[in-house]
C-alpha cells in the first residue's frame, strides 16, 4: 500500500511537467507531435464601407445655386439648406 | 464635412430640404496644412428668409438635431400663426429666445417688431459691391437682460462650447456664450430676415472670418520642390530615363 501511495504521489508531482513537453516530438519517433490549434479570437464582423450617395463626398444632394434650391423647395414644399463655406467645397480634403 | 457624409443626416436633409452651397470666404494652404476657413449652415424658408443657423463645424448628431428642430418648429409655428406671416416671425423669434434661455442660461427679449429699413439701396451714399448688391449690414443683437437662475449650470458649461467668448449684458455684467448661443441671440431679433442681411453678421461677427471672393491662397504651390530645387533622387531618375 505504501509503495502504491509513493507511486501515486510521484505521478502527481510529475503531472505538471508532462504538459510542458506535450507538443515536442519524442526523439526518434516518426509520428509528428500533435499541436494544439492556437486559440484565435472571434473575428469581428466586417463593417461595410459606406459610400457617399450625394455630391462632393457627402450624402447630401446639392443644387447648382441657392436660387435653384429655393425654386425646387417651393415646388417640393420643402425648406432650404444653404451652406456658406470659406474654402474649396469641391475638394473634400480642403473643406 | 463628416457630418454631411453621415447617411442619417444625408437622408433627413434630402427628405426635408433642398440644398445648395456658396463660397463666401477663403483660406490659406501653407505646405500641406490648411489655415483658416469656416462653415455656416443656414436653414431657410423657400423665399430665402433665415429660420436657423448652425455656425461653425459640428458633428453629425448635432447637425441632425438642429435640422429636426427647424422642421418641428416650423410646423409648430405654422399651426400657431395660421397663415399670418407676422405671427410666424414672432413665434420663431420666441423659440430662439427660449432656446437661449434653456440651453445657455441667458435671457433676451425677442424683437417682434421690425422698424423700416433706413438704408436706401439706390442712394449715392450707399456702397454696393461690384454685382450691385448692397453689402450685408451689421445686425445688432438684442441686449441680454441677465441670467436665468434655473439654468445657471448652462452658463457654467458655456465656457467649454465652441467659439466661447465673453459677452456683456445691459447692466455691464460679463457672461460667456459660444457660437450657437450667439446665433440664438442674433436670431431672437433677426430671424426671418433674408439670408443676405444675416450672413455677414454670422460669418464675421460670430465666426470671426472675413467675407471674401478671393481664391484659395497657397503659399507653397510646388510642395514637392525642396527650396526651389527639384529633389536629387527625382532628378537622377528623370536623367536615367
Amino acid at each position: 500500500m505504501r509503495s502504491l501511495s509513493y507511486i501515486a504521489a510521484a505521478g502527481l508531482w510529475l503531472a505538471p511537467f508532462m504538459g510542458a513537453y506535450a507538443d515536442e516530438p519524442v526523439k526518434g519517433s516518426k509520428e509528428p507531435a500533435v499541436k494544439k490549434p492556437a486559440v484565435r479570437p472571434a473575428p469581428k464582423p466586417k463593417q461595410e464601407a459606406h459610400t457617399c450617395s450625394g455630391d462632393y463626398g457627402t450624402d447630401v444632394l446639392f443644387e447648382d445655386t441657392p436660387s435653384d434650391a429655393a425654386a425646387q423647395a417651393k415646388k417640393d414644399k420643402k425648406l432650404v439648406f444653404v451652406l456658406h463655406i470659406s474654402g474649396h467645397f469641391e475638394d473634400p480634403k480642403l473643406t | 464635412m463628416n457630418a454631411l457624409a453621415n447617411p442619417e443626416v444625408g437622408k433627413y436633409l434630402n427628405e426635408n430640404f433642398c440644398s445648395a452651397y456658396q463660397k463666401v470666404g477663403t483660406f490659406k494652404v501653407v505646405g500641406n496644412n490648411k489655415q483658416g476657413g469656416n462653415v455656416a449652415a443656414y436653414f431657410c424658408a423657400p423665399d430665402g428668409r433665415v429660420l436657423h443657423v448652425v455656425a461653425g463645424p459640428v458633428g453629425a448628431p448635432q447637425l441632425l438635431n438642429e435640422a429636426k428642430w427647424v422642421v418641428e418648429s416650423t410646423k409648430k409655428a405654422i399651426e400657431e400663426a395660421k397663415d399670418d406671416g407676422g405671427k410666424f416671425k414672432t413665434a420663431f423669434r420666441k423659440l430662439h429666445s427660449e432656446r437661449l434661455r434653456t440651453e445657455h442660461g441667458l435671457v433676451v427679449q425677442p424683437v417682434t417688431f421690425d422698424p423700416p429699413d433706413p438704408q436706401d439701396k439706390d442712394s449715392a451714399l450707399t456702397y454696393n459691391d461690384p454685382s450691385g448688391a448692397a453689402i450685408a449690414p451689421k445686425l445688432p443683437p438684442p441686449p441680454i437682460d441677465g441670467p436665468d437662475v434655473k439654468f445657471r449650470e448652462k452658463q457654467d458649461s458655456a465656457a467649454k462650447s465652441m467659439g466661447a467668448s465673453a459677452i456683456k449684458d445691459k447692466r455691464g455684467r460679463g457672461w460667456v456664450l459660444g457660437n450657437q448661443g450667439r446665433v440664438h441671440m442674433l436670431l431672437a431679433a433677426h430671424s426671418m430676415n433674408k439670408i443676405e442681411t444675416v450672413y455677414g453678421t454670422v460669418f464675421e461677427n460670430i465666426l470671426g472670418e472675413k467675407i471674401s471672393t478671393k481664391p484659395v491662397e497657397v503659399t507653397k504651390p510646388f510642395s514637392w520642390v525642396n527650396d526651389g530645387k527639384i529633389k536629387r533622387a527625382e532628378a537622377q531618375s528623370s536623367e536615367k530615363k
